[in-house]
């Protein structure tokens, strides 16, 4: 009887890990990638060693692991913010020599200018960058509009960031980077700073904004960087599992929960089975992050 | 560095004025002679001692107090409102009053700089009080501490590195207007010094002078940068930018 | 300042809203009876200083003073920092410029404005020309030094943010180390005020105690001579008043400035 009730809870298997990190025609990809930063004359720490991972045209792809395991120095290397010490790493087959629009970046503290409004904030890579090349004041204006509404923001066009909520500055710092219309969103720890609450809400208005119920067409690629698990497979449409010390990829896992996804997909036991898998891949090495 | 000596030089060599700008070779001549006889160091002595004597008192009054009105909101009402008053109005300004009440002599610098260097050390010192995170002593009370070690052990530890930072800008306060009080109203001292040969067109001991109260100057501010670095070893130095 | 600490100040003015007069009046009530009793006709007691005031405002000494004081001291502060902001933000912004230039205002900062004052007067006698040159000597380094923590200081994700967005490096320094360094440079320019009032005083008053008398001016030569010639203590009180009032109302006065210049910062 009681195995009757029980509902069965999905297994995990090897169908679930990607057969190879490799895709065909991968929008983003980084070979065995590899960074180190010289602390001192004698001492080096290699953060990152023979990372090797694919980026599909418009997937939405989380990296998640442990503390301290080279998340972020992935993420600024496909930024251009930082050059691999050895390996390639490309957009479209072309190499990677620097930071762009192509790929916008969300820093995880927002990086909003406390000079500007909402307004000068979204509209600033349009008005002194690149990105907004060819377009007058006028479609500059309805631009900016029309991601500030996309956003959810109509309305406080002329407030300063301090005095905006953290949800609020995060949907800014997203109106401003994809107000430059870039292919690629590389996203780092965006909602680590927001309390749980307005992290459950900013999770799926981020689905909304990048058009989850959109066609896959028009979607952008986008990279995120999470060490909340739950947040990773609730976003994903494959999760890159990375060790630490040096970071490289542990698993890739194909995360098959439909579109869109709301409050019931966590409720899904695929979710739960997921998350679960995911964490026994990590757990080890998180613990060995608290007693090191 | 090297090219503001050439370019001294060049510039010297062009207006050919001993007196109105010297070689650098000529100021360091000065500076030498006035070395090797000693007066150079006379002069030094006698300044550098009046800055510590001046930021001895000032310590000695502006530390407890600043402490006190920290601690005691009562009080700092009372003070802090007369401190506002009186800070704006420059050591400077008192020169013609101290003049007329001390004369020309030793206790007139003393006084000025006592009461330069008194501002900033208070308002440091009570700043720092302030600063105290919360936290900490709140911490302390859960363990039962008592008041007066929480002041001793919490408090003032926790307000040394504010302390040392007003320190510094105290001494150097103390030592601008060291050269002002000096040059105004007394018979030694570097100010007096170059006012003196000021006076009898004698520009590269003028120059040489001046250069002495940088070095000391400069030298003053390490120690006390040296002390905070040795007594406040867990302050992250803020490079402020306050001068 | 904590919540707890906050409150608790609040309620402990509430309660006594006067006691901040307490400590001056006292002062007062008994500098004016020590004097009465002991003092003599030149003492100063604050009934002749009040007095006194109403002499130096109505004749119009006082203001005069004041406006030749203040002359020179806005032409000195704004040579300084028309030279000392472009140079800050450059020294920030450029290693190598901060490597050349940096030894040279560090050797020459332990050099108060006021000891450079005899060369001054040497090459530019004893007027008003000798004077600004005090007054922006002494302001240069403190707006120089701010403005370079300032530029140096601007939050690093903020520049990753423009580099993301593809700005070059003129574009950043105009559109981001500038404004991010705006509350640095307000401070730099607070102090170098305060800085460039001292020393205007300072300068006039060694002026006057070795031209002697004369009309080359300002309140600090005014102090001097009531000091030397007219032996008018209660004048020179006026003057040390005057001093410290103007010098409050210039530091409101640039703080005001900042925040008009800085809508964005909160209040």
């Amino acid at each position: 009887m009681g195995a009757a009730m029980m509902k069965t809870v999905p297994r995990i298997d090897a169908l679930h890990h990607s057969a190879s990190a490799r895709i065909a025609a991968p929008k983003l990809r980084l070979e065995g990638v590899c960074k180190r930063f010289d602390v001192s004359a004698a001492q080096a720490t290699v953060a990152v060693a023979d990372f090797t991972l694919d980026i599909a045209r418009g997937e939405f792809l989380v990296i998640v692991g442990p503390s301290g395991c080279g998340k972020t120095t992935v993420l600024n290397v496909l930024a251009g913010l930082e050059a691999p010490t050895g390996g390639a790493v490309t957009i479209d087959g072309r190499a990677i020599r620097g930071p762009g629009p192509d790929r916008g970046v969300m820093f995880q503290d927002y990086a909003l200018f406390p000079w500007h409004t909402v307004w000068g904030n979204v509209e600033f890579g349009l008005r002194h960058g690149p990105a907004g090349s060819g377009l007058d004041a006028d479609a500059r204006r309805k631009r900016v509009a029309s991601y500030v509404d996309l956003v959810g923001l109509s309305g406080s066009e002329a407030k300063y960031p301090h005095q905006l909520s953290g949800g609020m500055r995060q949907r800014v710092a997203l109106a401003r980077l994809m107000a430059n219309e870039p292919d690629v969103l590389l996203m780092d720890e965006p909602l680590a700073a927001l309390d749980a609450q307005t992290r459950i809400i900013l999770q799926e208005e981020l689905l909304r904004i990048w058009g989850q119920d959109r066609p896959a067409a028009e979607r952008r690629t986008v990279v995120f960087i999470t060490h909340a698990i739950d947040e990773a497979v609730f976003l994903a449409d494959r999760v890159a599992v990375m060790t630490s010390h040096p970071g490289r990829i542990k698993a890739v896992i194909d995360v098959d929960l439909p579109r869109p996804r709301n409050d019931a997909t966590r409720a899904l036991p695929q979710f739960q089975a997921l998350t679960q898998h995911i964490w026994s891949l990590i757990r080890d090495e998180a613990y060995r992050a608290t007693v090191t | 560095m090297a090219v503001f000596f050439v370019v001294w030089a060049l510039i010297a060599r062009w207006t050919a004025n001993p007196v109105l700008l010297p070689s650098p070779l000529a100021v360091g001549e000065a500076f030498a002679a006035l070395a090797g006889d000693l007066e150079l160091f006379r002069h030094a002595g006698i300044s550098f001692g009046r800055m510590l004597i001046s930021v001895g008192i000032a310590v000695a009054i502006a530390i407890p107090l600043g402490l006190a009105m920290g601690l005691s909101r009562t009080l700092d009402g009372i003070v802090d409102p007369t401190i506002e008053v009186l800070r704006p109005i420059s050591g400077i300004a008192w020169i013609p009053l101290a003049l007329f009440i001390f004369g020309i002599g030793n206790a007139l610098p003393v006084f000025i700089m006592t009461y330069t260097a008194f501002f900033p050390i208070l308002l440091g010192t009570v700043a720092g009080v302030h600063g105290v995170d919360r936290k900490l002593i709140d911490a302390a009370r859960t363990m039962g501490v008592p008041y007066r070690a929480i002041v001793m052990r919490v408090v003032a530890p926790a307000a040394l590195p504010s302390l040392l930072v007003a320190l510094r800008l105290g001494v150097a306060s103390s030592w601008t207007a060291v050269v002002a009080a000096e040059l105004i109203g007394a018979p030694s001292g570097l100010g007096y010094a170059v006012e003196w040969y000021r006076e009898l067109l004698a520009t590269p001991q003028v120059m040489a002078f001046i250069a002495m109260i940088g070095i000391l100057g400069y030298l003053t501010d390490r120690a006390v940068r040296a002390l905070a670095t040795r007594f406040t070893p867990w302050a992250v130095e803020t490079r402020q930018g306050h001068s | 300042m904590s919540a707890a600490t906050a409150t608790h100040s609040t309620v402990a003015a509430r309660a006594w809203p006067w006691r901040g007069v307490l400590l001056p009046l006292v002062i007062l009530a008994v500098w004016q009876a020590w004097g009465v009793v002991g003092g003599n006709v030149r003492t100063p007691l604050p009934t002749r200083v009040v007095g006194a005031a109403g002499d130096l405002i109505a004749s119009g000494d006082l203001p005069w003073g004041i406006a030749q004081s203040l002359g020179r001291v806005f032409l000195g502060f704004a040579v300084a920092a028309l030279i000392a902001i472009p140079l800050g933000l450059a020294m920030g912004a450029f290693r190598s410029v901060e490597r050349n230039v940096d030894p040279l205002i560090e050797s020459f900062r332990p050099i108060a404005a006021i000891a450079i004052l005899p060369l001054a007067i040497l090459w530019l006698g004893t007027g008003t020309a000798a004077a600004v040159m005090i007054v922006a000597y002494a302001a240069f380094f403190p707006i120089v030094v701010n403005t370079v923590a300032g530029a140096k200081r601007v939050e690093p994700t903020l520049l990753r943010a423009a580099a993301t967005m593809g700005l070059s490096r003129f574009a950043t320094l105009r559109t981001v180390v500038i404004p991010a360094a705006l509350p640095a440079i307000g401070i730099g320019l607070r102090i170098g005020m305060g800085v460039a009032w001292t020393a205007i005083v300072a300068a006039e008053l060694a002026v006057g105690a070795k031209a002697g008398g004369g009309n080359t001016g300002g309140i600090g030569q005014m102090m001097f001579v009531f000091y030397a010639y007219s032996i008018e203590l209660n004048r020179i009180v006026v003057c040390m008043i005057a001093v410290g009032l103007v010098a409050l109302v210039l530091d409101r006065a640039i703080r005001l400035g900042m925040r008009l210049l800085m809508p964005w910062a909160p209040r």
